[in-house]
C-alpha cells in the first residue's frame, strides 16, 4: 500500500529565503529563537469549495429557519414568503454535498464521515446535520411543488407530515448555521483559534446572507407582500448588528493573528468585500432608501449583500493558509503564558 | 450461505490493551546520522525526499510530512562573536499526544488510539478531508497529493505487533531514540535530566514527559537544550478543542437570538 505513495516536492512556500542562516548566526546577536525561519505548522488543504459550501450551507440552513419560524409565528399571511424560501433553502442546499465530497482526498470514500457519531468533531457533526438537514428541506421543497415528482410519489408527498419535517429539520439547520465558525476554530491554525466569537461570526453572516438572498427573489418575483417586506428587512438589520459585533468581537480576541485578513494576502476580500460590500454599503443604501424602497435599490443592496458574505467566509477560509505558514504568528499564538505554562527549560 | 461472508459483517474483537509504549528522544545524544529517517523510509516503504539542498544547514529534509515520518533538526549556534558554539541536533516525530488534537478532530474514527496507546490512522477509513493536518499543533500530519490520505508515524505498529523496537529506535546508534513503556522511559528521562544537571548541563529539560496547561502529556516526549522555538516545536501548544464549547455557546446564542428576533418581526407583521 504504501508503495503506491509518491515523493512530495518541498514546496517553495517551505523553503526559507537564502542566506538565513547568515541572520541566524549574525555575530553580535544572540540567536534568534527560530528553526531558520520556517514554518511550524501544514498549510491546512481547505481552498474554495469549502468557502462556497460555508457560502450555500448558510444560506441554505437561514432560510429554513426563517421559513419556519414565519410558518410558526407568522401564519397563513406568509403561505408565498414560506414556499419560496423553502425552494431557496433546497436550491442552496443541492450543491453542499459536491462541494464538500470534491474536497476530500479520497471523494469516493465521503461515507466514511457517517460510519461513527461523533459531535466532538465538528466536522462530523456538520456531515450529520448536512444529512439530516437535507432529507427533510427537499421533500419540504418538493411538496411545494408536486408537478417536479414523478406520478406514484405524489399522493405519498401530499401525505408528508410538514409540520414533524420542519421540526425535523429545524435542530440540524440550527447546527448548519452555528458550526462552520466552530469547525475552522477547532484547529490549530492561528487565525482561526484564538477566538470564541468565530462561530458567532459565520452564523450570524448566513442569517444575514439568507435575508438578502430572500429580498433578490422578492425584487425579481414579487411574492413579498408590504408586511412581510418590513419584517425582513428589520430581521436583516438585526443580523447585520449581530454579524458586525461578531465581526468586532473576533478583530479583538484574534489581535495580530488576524493579519492575514487585516493587512495579509486577504486584505482586500476582507476590507473590500467583507466589510465595505457586505456591511457599509447596504447600510449605506439602506439609509437612503427611506420609506419607500426601490426595487434596483432592494436588488443592488442585495447583491452586494450576497457578495459580501462569500467575500468573508472566503477570505477567513484562505486567509488559513497564510496564517499556518506564519511561523511568527504561530510563535506568538503557542508563547507560555500562566494558564498553559508549556514546556520550556527550567532557570533553576 | 458461506460463514466466510458472514463474518464479514462480524466485529472483530478489539485487541487486547497493552501497556502504552512510546519514544524518549534524547537529543543530547544525537549525532545527526540520519540513520532513523533512513531505517523509517526503508520499513515503512516510504519514498525519498530527493536530492535537493535547502543551503541553509545540512537539513535537507525541512520538515515532516506525508512520507517523512522522522526528521533531523540541525541546529547550528554562534556565540556572540560569530565563532560557532554549538551544535544541536533533534529527531523529530510524530508526538503520540496522550490527548491527541488530530483525533478529537477526525470525523471518520479513522485516526485511533491502538492498543499500545499510540495514535494510529487506519489507511482503510481515512478519507482525506485534511482536518487533521489542520488540527495537529506540532504540523505533524500531512496529506499525500498522489494518494489523497492522512499519513504519519504509525510507531512501527506492524512491528510492535510482532514484539519488535521500531526501525528509527532499532537503527539509532547512540540510543538517542529510546523506545519502550511509556512510564519507564519517562522515569529514565527524569534520571537522564538529574544526571545532567548534576554535571553543570542545567539548560537540559523535557519536553511533553507530563501534561501541561491545557495540553496533554506526549508519548513521544524529548529532551532538549534549547528553548522549543529553536527546535522548531511550539513552546505551550494549545489543545485545539479547549474553546470549542464556548465557541458553540456563543455560536448557537446567537442563530437562536436571531431566529427569536424573526419570529417575533413575523408575528409583528401580520397583516
Amino acid at each position: 500500500m504504501s508503495s503506491q505513495l509518491a515523493l512530495e516536492p518541498i514546496p517553495a512556500s517551505l523553503l526559507p529565503p537564502a542566506g538565513n542562516m547568515l541572520r541566524i548566526g549574525a555575530p553580535g546577536r544572540a540567536p534568534e529563537p527560530t528553526y531558520y525561519g520556517l514554518p511550524m505548522l501544514k498549510k491546512p488543504l481547505w481552498s474554495w469549495e469549502i468557502a462556497l459550501y460555508f457560502f450555500g450551507e448558510g444560506i441554505s440552513s437561514g432560510c429554513f429557519v426563517l421559513a419556519t419560524a414565519a410558518e410558526f409565528f407568522g401564519g397563513k399571511d406568509y403561505a408565498r414568503f414560506i414556499r419560496v424560501a423553502r425552494f431557496v433553502s433546497f436550491a442552496t442546499m443541492i450543491p453542499c454535498p459536491p462541494l464538500l465530497i470534491a474536497d476530500l482526498g479520497r471523494p469516493e470514500r465521503f461515507l466514511h464521515m457517517l460510519r461513527v457519531f461523533k459531535p466532538s468533531s465538528p466536522m462530523n457533526l456538520g456531515a450529520w446535520a448536512l444529512t439530516g438537514f437535507g432529507v427533510p428541506v427537499t421533500i419540504l421543497a418538493l411538496a411545494h411543488a408536486p408537478g417536479l415528482v414523478p406520478r406514484p410519489f405524489r399522493l405519498l408527498l401530499r401525505r408528508a407530515p410538514a409540520k414533524w419535517l420542519v421540526l425535523l429539520g429545524l435542530g440540524p439547520a440550527f447546527i448548519m448555521m452555528s458550526y462552520p465558525g466552530v469547525l475552522l476554530a477547532t484547529t490549530s491554525t492561528p487565525i482561526w483559534t484564538r477566538t470564541r466569537a468565530l462561530g458567532a461570526l459565520l452564523a450570524s453572516s448566513s442569517m444575514v446572507t439568507s435575508a438578502a438572498a430572500l429580498a433578490l427573489a422578492s425584487a425579481i418575483h414579487p411574492f413579498m407582500d408590504d408586511f412581510a417586506r418590513e419584517a425582513m428587512r428589520k430581521i436583516e438589520t438585526a443580523a447585520h448588528i449581530c454579524e458586525t459585533g461578531a465581526l468586532a468581537a473576533y478583530l479583538l480576541e484574534t489581535g495580530r493573528a488576524a493579519d492575514p485578513i487585516v493587512r495579509g494576502s486577504q486584505a482586500r476580500n476582507f476590507w473590500y468585500g467583507a466589510v465595505g460590500c457586505g456591511l457599509v454599503l447596504p447600510w449605506l443604501i439602506h439609509r437612503a432608501k427611506g420609506k419607500k424602497p426601490r426595487r434596483a435599490a432592494t436588488i443592488v443592496s442585495a447583491l452586494l449583500t450576497l457578495a459580501g458574505g462569500l467575500a468573508l467566509k472566503w477570505s477567513i477560509v484562505h486567509a488559513g493558509h497564510e496564517s499556518a505558514l506564519d511561523g511568527d504568528a504561530n510563535r506568538r499564538a503557542t508563547a507560555a503564558s500562566p494558564r498553559n505554562p508549556g514546556w520550556r527549560p527550567s532557570l533553576s | 450461505m458461506n460463514p466466510e461472508i458472514i463474518d464479514v459483517w462480524k466485529r472483530p474483537p478489539a485487541p487486547e490493551p497493552r501497556e502504552e509504549m512510546g519514544f524518549f528522544t534524547d537529543t543530547t545524544l544525537c549525532i545527526g546520522c540520519k540513520a532513523c529517517e533512513v531505517a523509517c523510509k526503508q520499513w515503512n516503504q516510504l519514498p525519498a525526499d530527493g536530492f535537493r539542498w535547502t543551503g541553509m544547514s545540512y537539513d535537507n529534509t525541512v520538515a515532516l510530512n506525508s512520507v517523512t515520518w522522522r526528521h533531523v533538526a540541525f541546529v547550528e549556534q554562534f556565540d556572540r562573536d560569530g565563532q560557532p558554539s554549538r551544535w544541536l541536533m533533534m529527531s523529530d516525530v510524530c508526538k503520540h499526544c496522550v490527548e491527541a488534537p488530530c483525533l478529537e478532530a477526525c470525523p471518520t474514527g479513522s485516526l485511533i488510539y491502538n492498543e499500545f496507546g499510540s495514535v494510529y490512522v487506519q489507511q482503510d477509513v481515512c478519507n482525506g478531508c485534511a482536518y487533521c493536518v489542520a488540527a495537529c499543533p506540532f504540523g505533524v500530519l500531512d496529506r499525500n497529493s498522489e494518494d489523497g490520505r492522512a499519513h504519519k508515524c504509525t510507531l512501527c505498529y506492524d512491528r510492535q505487533k510482532d514484539g519488535m523496537t521500531p526501525a528509527c529506535a532499532k537503527s539509532c546508534p547512540t540510543e538517542s531514540i529510546q523506545f519502550g513503556p511509556v512510564r519507564e522511559l519517562r522515569e529514565r528521562a527524569r534520571e537522564r535530566v538529574r544526571e545532567l544537571h548534576a554535571r553543570g548541563e542545567t539548560d537540559a529539560y523535557l519536553y511533553g514527559d507530563e501534561a501541561s496547561g491545557e495540553y496533554s502529556a506526549l508519548n513521544a516526549f524529548f529532551l532538549l537544550k534549547d528553548h522549543p522555538n529553536v527546535y522548531n516545536l511550539p513552546e505551550a501548544p494549545h489543545r485545539p478543542a479547549a474553546q470549542m464549547k464556548k465557541n458553540y455557546l456563543a455560536s448557537f446564542a446567537v442563530s437562536i437570538a436571531m431566529a427569536a428576533v424573526s419570529a417575533l418581526c413575523f408575528a409583528r407583521g401580520k397583516a
